[in-house]
């Protein structure tokens, strides 16, 4: 019971912690949220471009394709980035008051959740351009609460990482960089070759590529696919959670 | 009557480190002569039900250590803490504030991470603005304030939200010498006093010796880590007064 009342509380505090940094990172910009789409669009158009000149891709509603992968992509990247340095951030609040700490993780996560959805209509736009029905994005929600499951494991567990040793966001960043080369983003995978066997590995791909079927082609993945991508989702949450916690205790003394 | 607080035989060590502290920096340095620093030795005391606790010191002397380790912002090495009831944790100087949200939004998120929820807080939103005098600046970002006015709202808000929840053991740090006019400290004084008459457990950490004298039941001198001298306060205050003109 009062492991329950615990958990409201946490989300409650996530979620406006959230909505405060959310309005905060829009504050005195001029342009406000289109910052947000700013990069997937940019890296949008220039793909798009490239492809284009190099001629002949196989793949039908290819713009779409893209699309899909570099906002989903995005918010990976963008949420565990920003959670690698969570506790640091707020570190004068660790300080000063007994803080829900897994609070600040969390709202790092929800934050992205928000600008997500900015991307998700910009995505919508271009289905209805593409002749295709935006009703399958209902089929997203239950994808993306498990999505948000596992960015939030790799978020806690980086979170830990960041608070103790400086260099991890340095670190985060190349990797998400090689990474995102490595998650088939922009290309296609072919059966067999390394970066297909690379990818087995990869929840990421996993993520993309049931999304992809579910927008794009209209058929709903088996379950044997969605099911144990779903079980890594709650198990990544777990392991991570339960990092964050054997540790928590320790922060407010690095900072 | 019932016991509060059980403090018994905390240690606490701070690491000190080097400049150079990259993981390559450490990986390369092959001496591993890590520097401590004892900013408690085996403290031990209690505190019952409605008494109020002086703690008296040297800057450095780990009068803030000592409240952050019962307020559960730092974890102490080895000793045990015994709570009967909620600790809250209140400086006079940090403060979470963000300062481009405005003043009301900053109430809210205050709030939030006390722990209240949103109706929770509408109720006592009016109350905090009468306290803080700072009606006209609500909707203003807060990095336009001032230092006294960020310190009144900082205050107004925390205390009053404390006495919104289930408060047990209050743990103020320096909180009645950092700002604020005289007015503005006897408001904050008598915010104390109603939660102290609902039974809970006052620390109050200060170098304002006389306050303590005036106000607490008990005193405790720290120095570099280990209690001096506990009891009653004007003892123990005088005490200390004696110590440090010894030491000019």
């Amino acid at each position: 019971m009062k492991n329950k009342k615990n958990l409201t509380k946490t989300i409650e505090l996530g979620y406006n912690l959230a909505k405060a940094n959310f309005k905060l990172r829009n504050e005195g910009s001029y342009l406000g949220i289109i910052w947000y789409l700013l990069e997937p669009l940019s890296l949008f158009i220039i793909i798009i471009l490239i492809k284009g000149n190099i001629g002949g891709n196989p793949i039908p509603n290819y713009p779409l394709y893209l699309l899909l992968g570099l906002i989903m992509f995005n918010f990976f990247k963008n949420s565990t980035t920003l959670a690698t340095n969570s506790i640091r951030n707020n570190g004068n609040l660790i300080k000063s008051i007994k803080i829900n700490k897994e609070a600040l993780v969390l709202s790092t996560v929800i934050q992205f959740v928000f600008s997500h959805f900015f991307e998700l209509i910009i995505l919508a736009i271009f289905m209805v351009y593409s002749d295709l029905s935006p009703t399958s994005l209902i089929f997203y929600i239950p994808i993306l609460f498990f999505y948000f499951l596992f960015v939030l494991g790799i978020s806690f567990i980086l979170a830990t990482l960041g608070a103790f040793i400086n260099d991890t966001s340095n670190v985060w960043g190349v990797f998400t960089k090689i990474l995102w080369f490595a998650t088939p983003i922009f290309y296609v995978l072919h059966k067999g070759t390394k970066i297909y066997i690379l990818n087995l590995f990869n929840p990421i791909t996993y993520f993309i590529e049931i999304t992809r079927q579910i927008f794009l082609f209209n058929s709903l993945p088996p379950l044997s696919k969605i099911v144990p991508l779903f079980i890594i989702s709650v198990l990544t949450l777990l392991i991570g959670l339960k990092i964050f916690q054997k540790y928590e205790n320790k922060f407010a003394e690095e900072m | 009557m019932e016991k509060r607080i059980i403090v018994k035989n905390i240690r606490k060590k701070f690491k000190l480190c080097k400049k150079d502290s990259s993981f390559l920096g450490r990986l390369l340095s092959f001496s591993d002569s890590e520097d401590f620093l004892e900013a408690l030795k085996n403290i031990s005391f209690e505190a019952k039900e409605k008494e109020n606790i002086g703690i008296i010191g040297s800057n450095g002397s780990g009068k803030s250590t000592l409240l952050k380790i019962i307020g559960g912002i730092y974890e102490p090495d080895c000793g045990e803490i015994i709570l009967n009831g909620e600790a809250i944790y209140l400086s006079g100087f940090n403060n979470g504030l963000k300062s481009k949200l405005t003043m009301k939004e900053n109430i809210f998120l205050i709030g939030s991470i006390f722990g209240l929820s949103k109706r929770k807080i509408k109720k006592v939103f009016k109350r905090i603005i009468d306290f803080s005098g700072l009606e006209r600046f609500l909707d203003v970002k807060i990095n336009k304030f001032s230092t006294g006015m960020l310190t009144r709202l900082n205050f107004a808000t925390r205390i009053n939200f404390l006495k919104n929840k289930e408060c047990d053991i209050l743990l103020l740090d320096e909180v009645f010498s950092s700002g604020g006019d005289k007015n503005f400290k006897e408001k904050v004084k008598k915010e104390v006093d109603v939660i102290m008459k609902k039974g809970a457990t006052i620390l109050i950490a200060s170098h304002d010796l006389r306050l303590i004298k005036d106000y607490c039941d008990k005193a405790i001198w720290i120095e570099k880590g280990e209690i001096k001298k506990i009891g009653n306060p004007k003892e123990v205050v005088a005490a200390y007064e004696q110590y440090s003109s010894n030491i000019l």
